[in-house]
């Protein structure tokens, strides 16, 4: 292989890995989107619940014995598709029990829309997780093998018989689950009734009373759908990812530039803002040491805010 | 059809209505018009409820309004178009059009309704696929009685309709409505500051002066009330 060979290779080898991880961090970022970016309340325990997403998934695949009765190819899927419901059902009851005393109707005419009692208590959520999880799980790395994380497609050569790009079929299919659930999402929140009322019910609280729908109930749906989009990115992400109580930490900054990169309010722009930070994330290695991976990310995060203060889909339509 | 006595009601324990009883019968346009602060808005709101009732009654169409939870109301043939109009700026027009048909009865007659709110207020549809928040005033206003008519109301009920609009705009939307009541036979229940066109409208009217009724009955007597003519339309 030649010296521009290598460089190439070198290039779209981190190209091809950064949309499959940015696939994944978009699905992340989405599922916080409806929860900060269409419903405002900061939810700060959201990377926890991806790691909730990732444990629960891991028991229904060892625990409920999923994995002998699909086999090790297809078994982690289905446990990972049966763990969204659950924490659905998470959500949904977190909501009712804690969130929505600091969200919703309640807190539409207070000062800052009860933003500093939902910072403490999601931060406080957030602790109670990991530590919890920590006494459950212990602290050791756990992951949701599969097979395929260790095979790949191989596209090319594309110069001679030279530059190849490997795709890992584990993080390939990941990545395709990944953008049919946020296209499926964006269907519901765009078309359907349910999706209108949500915005509707973010837009404007007071109003949407006016028009019959119940906005503590919609609240609490849209909190417990993020809370299932980040779980289940949280489980494609296990079958290439090992992980531990305390993973959240490192994903739930990476959630909040997403969706603020992406412009608050919109499901596709926080798709776009994870890819783009998953993309930067891989492209970075290339010229910078592994270590500043993160720096490189935040370091791009802060240009595109400067250029562009509402991020890549953000309205400039002012809220009531 | 909507029967409200004796109600008072307020913020927290701070009450803006005192005692205040008013009716309005099925097919009428009734105007309760008054001074800033008079409570008129808060009205409104405690039949809608988000604000809460202390003590008094509210009847409609046959139910106890207060044992309603809020967000039920609607659902039973109350539109409230709130005062600031209040459109979901993020929704296009079409959308919030379509919020509006949220209650049953809204989405039965979805597509007749939306043909006849097109024909009123034609310039729903040429931005009806604009986001509502990027609309004029006056737009917004019509956007949000669209949106009350699109729920296929028994009661429509306005809040300030001309607020912050050019007189000809409100003249405009005043118009509008009298050609909707004409053709759809709503009853209506107004809040307004433009207390002559309030009154020329209306069948009835109230006065409404810090949280009490102090003057009511036929509408064209009112506008002959000497009080009435002194305080609010300057003869």
């Amino acid at each position: 292989m030649t010296e521009p060979q290598i460089l190439l290779e070198g290039f779209l080898q981190a190209l091809a890995a950064g949309l499959l991880v940015g696939a994944i961090y978009g699905l992340m970022c989405v599922g916080l989107a409806m929860i900060f970016g269409i419903m405002r309340v900061i939810n700060f325990a959201q990377g926890d619940f991806m790691m909730l997403g990732m444990y629960v998934a891991f028991f229904i695949l060892v625990g409920l014995g999923v994995n002998n009765l699909f086999g090790a190819t297809i078994g982690p899927y289905v446990a990972i598709l049966l763990a969204a419901p659950v924490l659905l059902l998470f959500g949904y009851l977190i909501h009712r029990l804690l969130i929505s005393r600091v969200t919703g109707a309640r807190t539409a005419g207070l000062e800052g829309e009860g933003h500093y009692a939902q910072l403490i208590l999601t931060l406080g959520i957030a602790l109670v997780l990991q530590n919890g999880s920590q006494v459950l799980f212990g602290s050791q790395l756990v992951s949701i093998r599969t097979p395929l994380s260790s095979a790949a497609w191989e596209i090319g050569p594309f110069w001679g018989d030279f530059v190849s790009v490997f795709i890992n079929k584990g993080r390939g299919l990941a990545a395709l689950f990944s953008v049919l659930a946020i296209l499926g999402l964006w269907l519901v929140i765009t078309r359907s009734r349910l999706g209108r009322s949500l915005r509707a019910a973010a837009d404007n609280p007071e109003a949407s009373t006016y028009m019959g729908i119940d906005v503590d109930r919609a609240y609490r749906t849209a909190f417990a759908i993020g809370t299932c989009i980040t779980a289940l990115a949280g489980g494609l992400l296990a079958t290439n990812y090992p992980f531990h109580p305390f993973v959240g930490l490192e994903f739930v900054i990476i959630m909040y530039a997403g969706v603020v990169l992406g412009g608050m309010g919109s499901i596709l722009g926080a798709f776009w803002g994870g890819m783009t930070i998953g993309l930067v994330q891989q492209l970075s290695t290339l010229v910078l040491p592994t270590q500043l991976q993160n720096t490189a990310i935040f370091v791009c995060f802060l240009l595109i805010v400067i250029l562009r203060p509402q991020g890549f889909f953000g309205r400039v339509v002012e809220r009531t | 059809m909507l029967n409200v006595e004796n109600l008072r009601a307020g913020y927290s324990s701070v009450p803006v209505l005192h005692d205040v009883s008013i009716e309005v019968g099925a097919g009428e346009f009734v105007s309760i018009v008054g001074p800033n602060g008079a409570g008129k808005t808060t009205l409104f709101k405690t039949l809608s409820g988000t604000v809460p009732a202390m003590s008094g009654s509210i009847r409609f169409d046959g139910h106890d309004l207060l044992a309603v939870p809020p967000h039920r109301r609607p659902h039973l043939g109350i539109a409230h178009v709130p005062e600031g109009r209040q459109v979901f700026p993020s929704l296009s027009v079409l959308e919030n059009l379509e919020m509006g048909a949220y209650t049953e009865a809204g989405r039965r007659s979805w597509k007749e309704n939306l043909k006849r709110i097109y024909s009123w207020l034609p310039v729903l549809a040429e931005r009806a696929a604009q986001p509502a928040g990027t609309l004029s005033g006056g737009e917004q206003q019509m956007v949000a009685i669209g949106r009350g008519l699109a729920s296929a109301p028994k009661l429509l009920m306005l809040d300030e309709p001309s607020m912050g609009l050019a007189p000809t705009v409100a003249d405009f939307i005043f118009d509008r409505l009298m050609d909707i009541r004409r053709d759809a036979g709503l009853t209506i229940l107004l809040v307004e500051q433009r207390v002559a066109e309030a009154l020329q409208f209306a069948d009835h009217g109230y006065v409404l002066e810090t949280g009490r009724v102090v003057l009511a009955g036929d509408s064209r007597k009112l506008s002959a009330d000497d009080r009435v003519r002194q305080a609010y339309l300057g003869m």
